[in-house]
């Protein structure tokens, strides 16, 4: 056991710190944390989102541990250090999406046609990417979904919706799960394919989170023709190419260094703010609950590098990724609700002359659940834990409808 | 950055876990509690056989010169076992002190004698109010002719009943700050005037009260110089700290599979109870809290091991496992329904002692004040 980085590793990881660092100053008012950086939907928002992805393009790292033959720089190690960076500094540009989920996928299980058709685009951060899962019927119960995809010579043909899906507004490319055997067995019946955004068809139309905020939507197929050459795997075994995906959307190194940012900013806080008679930072009550966190940050951080220590010995660790999902996600929440109490009044301000810290936590009041919710939600991962990592039995099935 | 355990450090605790489930089984358990002593001579002679009393004292003064991670990983398997007796005050209250602050003839004369099972330590340090705060170091030693003399109360001191020596804090300068001022003595709890008497505690596990009325110490027995013993008395109870979150760590690894267990064999409503969600969640958060803890406590007891500065982490570690610990072990209680008030089964022997570690070497609240203090919020 030896938690130290080595020389070579703390370099690196400072040349991360020190770009995003930089970039942090460049950021516009109103963008505080790494979500709302890559949700902000102003004309600011998006300009400084592509500034960002152009840095990062530039210097590769939107291709850190990938081969070599695919342009790949760097270890896996070096793709947790950028992670942190990126996390701490409230940075965008790096699409979660193309970047942190398809791209990690397809070098496990792609053909070799499809990775160098797709890889190179997402590593020069050209191509931004959605996930066309969801739909309104299909979402914890994912495979339960009905947009089929029905082949048709050199084709397949899409119709349906999909909801909830993140920047399909911006997105050049979306990958999806559709139904190809309309009366096929439950999770044997689903295809993977990759769709062109641009092909006629498709309708986007936004979908508001509920502070206003525009960054999902739902995306609507009406004939929509797909080359089938655009499928990951194979025919109707699309669900095994998603569970694969799943598995790299819960490395939540990022999001706990966006928490222990915002402790730190807390704590900045409270020791310049006089409430009554003293420093908000010598109320016992709040120095408790402060280091109560503080320890929960730093138990996420070290799980956060013990699953990726795994991972770079290329071993899964399938449950402590969704420990950790669930408890940095949850470790979230109270931590919003935790700086609304020491705020006071103060913070439910927006981003205005009377918002401390420029407004952030009202921000994160709102988006405090995303990361509970995406990815599988908390309650799908305590099923899992409990099934799968503790052997517990599933529950009977329910009774069928009469 | 390796986050594993080595091989060599798997086999410990596979050997260690193999030694305590047969010779520590959960009936001994119960044994020992109950027991005039609080601990077992033929169990503590059979550890001492296979290293463990030596395992972090070096060679030269007869042990095996292992890292205090090797022996956390002792301690944590301890820890899921819940087995009783002296190791930890022996370890963490007599060799490492002595290993850390002793003089050469010190060494010579205990460290042996610990490593061959011979001698059982304490560490003496708790007075009326409970605190390891300088302030309340109010047991006095007074230097006479070629020796101190003692006077004073302390309390808390585990297995002082079956202890040899005890390593005692004490004052010896009424200067201020209270930290100066402040001397260690090992003392031979045979010595006239000294007086033990057990506490009843929640856990059982044999914290004494020692009086000490006039007690002679010879000077030779000071450990560390005079008046400065407080920075060694502070990194007894971190490495103590750390040693405990440890061991509690342990049991809430071992809490988890049992409750599955226990949930997959009781039937009601005609099917196990291990099938309702209501319950698969909370062991599913249990579980997830156990994993969260871990790499912490790793992390500390590492950073302890290799000498590195750990006030921060030990702090953390250990306040994390307190609450996580008492609230896992609260839950086997509630999982186990009725059958979880039953002294025949498990729950209770894992919620008594959560409540003792949890107030063991720093209590949360007077940890996270600690990292109040490490993570930068002024004081």
């Amino acid at each position: 056991m030896d938690f130290r980085l080595t020389p070579e590793q703390e370099k690196r990881r400072k040349e991360f710190f020190a770009v995003c660092e930089e970039l942090e100053r460049k950021r516009p008012a109103g963008i505080y944390t790494l979500m709302d950086a890559f949700e902000t939907d102003t004309p600011e928002g998006i300009a400084y989102e592509e500034y960002c992805r152009k840095e990062f393009a530039k210097r590769g790292w939107l291709r850190l541990g990938w081969p070599a033959e695919y342009g790949g720089i760097g270890t896996m190690m070096d793709k947790v250090f950028f992670n942190e960076a990126t996390g701490y500094h409230g940075v965008p540009g790096v699409d979660v999406v193309g970047v942190g989920m398809l791209a990690p996928m397809l070098i496990h299980v792609a053909s070799e046609e499809i990775k160098r058709r797709f890889l190179p685009p997402i590593g020069n951060g050209e191509v931004l990417w959605c996930q066309l899962w969801s739909e309104p019927n299909a979402g914890s119960d994912l495979a339960n979904l009905s947009t089929t995809a029905i082949k048709k010579g050199n084709e397949y043909i899409i119709n349906g919706q999909k909801t909830w899906t993140s920047f399909a507004h911006r997105a050049h490319w979306g990958f999806g799960l559709f139904k190809t055997d309309p009366h096929g067995r439950k999770r044997h019946n689903l295809t993977f394919l990759l769709v062109d955004m641009k092909t006629p068809g498709i309708t986007v139309r936004p979908l508001y989170f509920f502070d206003g905020k525009h960054f999902y939507n739902e995306v609507f197929f009406d004939d929509v023709h797909v080359p089938a050459d655009n499928i990951v795997g194979e025919e109707n075994k699309g669900w095994q190419v998603a569970q694969t995906l799943a598995g790299f959307e819960r490395s939540s190194v990022g999001m706990v260094m966006t928490l222990q940012r915002q402790l730190e900013d807390l704590v900045k806080y409270c020791n310049q703010t006089r409430v009554g008679r003293q420093l908000l930072a010598r109320n016992q009550v709040i120095r408790n609950r402060l280091a109560e966190v503080a320890c929960e940050i730093e138990a996420a951080r070290t799980l956060a590098y013990h699953i990726a220590d795994l991972q770079d010995r290329n071993q899964m660790a399938l449950f402590d990724a969704s420990a950790i999902k669930v408890f940095s996600s949850e470790l979230w929440e109270r931590m919003a609700a935790l700086a609304a109490e020491i705020l006071g009044a103060y913070s439910q301000v927006k981003t205005s002359k009377w918002a401390p810290m420029g407004g952030a936590w009202e921000s994160n009041l709102n988006t405090c659940f995303i990361a509970s919710i995406a990815a599988g939600t908390n309650e799908i991962q305590k099923n899992v834990i409990a099934w799968f990592g503790l052997g517990m039995p599933r529950p009977s099935a329910p009774v069928p409808k009469a | 950055m390796d986050t594993t355990f080595t091989e060599e450090q798997e086999i410990l605790r596979k050997a260690a876990a193999d030694f305590l489930a047969k010779e520590i089984p959960e009936k001994k358990v119960r044994e020992i509690e109950e027991s005039e002593l609080g601990y077992d001579p033929h169990i503590w002679q059979s550890m001492a056989d296979l290293g463990w009393m030596g395992l972090v004292i070096p060679e030269k003064y007869g042990g095996m010169g292992m890292s205090f991670q090797d022996l956390t990983i002792i301690l944590e398997e301890m820890g899921k076992n819940i087995a009783p007796g002296p190791f930890f005050s022996t370890i963490l209250g007599g060799a490492y002190p002595i290993l850390e602050a002793g003089t050469e003839e010190q060494k010579k004369k205990f460290l042996p004698r610990i490593a061959k099972g011979e001698l059982i330590f304490s560490f003496a340090i708790l007075e009326s109010q409970a605190i390891c705060d300088a302030s309340d170091m109010k047991t006095k030693a007074v230097r006479k002719n070629g020796s101190f003399v003692l006077n004073g109360t302390k309390l808390f001191v585990e297995q002082a009943n079956n202890a040899h020596y005890l390593i005692c804090v004490t004052r010896t300068s009424t200067a201020t700050p209270p930290e100066e001022g402040i001397t260690l003595f090992i003392v031979d709890t045979k010595s006239p005037g000294i007086t033990i008497e057990v506490m009843p505690t929640i856990a059982m596990d044999r914290l004494c009260e020692v009086k000490f009325k006039a007690v002679d110490v010879p000077a030779e027995n000071m450990l560390g110089e005079e008046n400065k013993g407080w920075i060694l008395a502070k990194n007894i109870i971190e490495r103590a700290a750390i040693a405990k979150a440890c061991e509690s760590l342990g049991a809430m690894e071992a809490i988890v599979p049992l409750t599955v267990e226990y949930l997959k064999q009781r039937v009601q409503f005609d099917q196990p109870l291990a099938q309702f969600q209501a319950l698969q969640h909370i062991l599913a958060d249990m579980f997830i809290r156990v994993v969260a803890g871990k790499y912490l406590v790793y992390e500390a007891a590492w950073m302890k091991s290799e000498g590195l500065p750990c006030t921060k982490q030990v702090a953390m570690a250990k306040a994390y496992v307190n609450v996580a610990y008492n609230e896992l072990s609260r839950l086997m209680i509630r999982l186990y329904g009725g059958n979880g008030t039953n002294r025949e089964f498990k729950p209770g022997l894992y919620y008594r002692r959560a409540k003792a570690a949890a107030v063991a070497f720093g209590g949360t609240d007077f940890l996270r004040e600690i990292v109040a203090k490490e993570i930068g919020l002024v004081s």
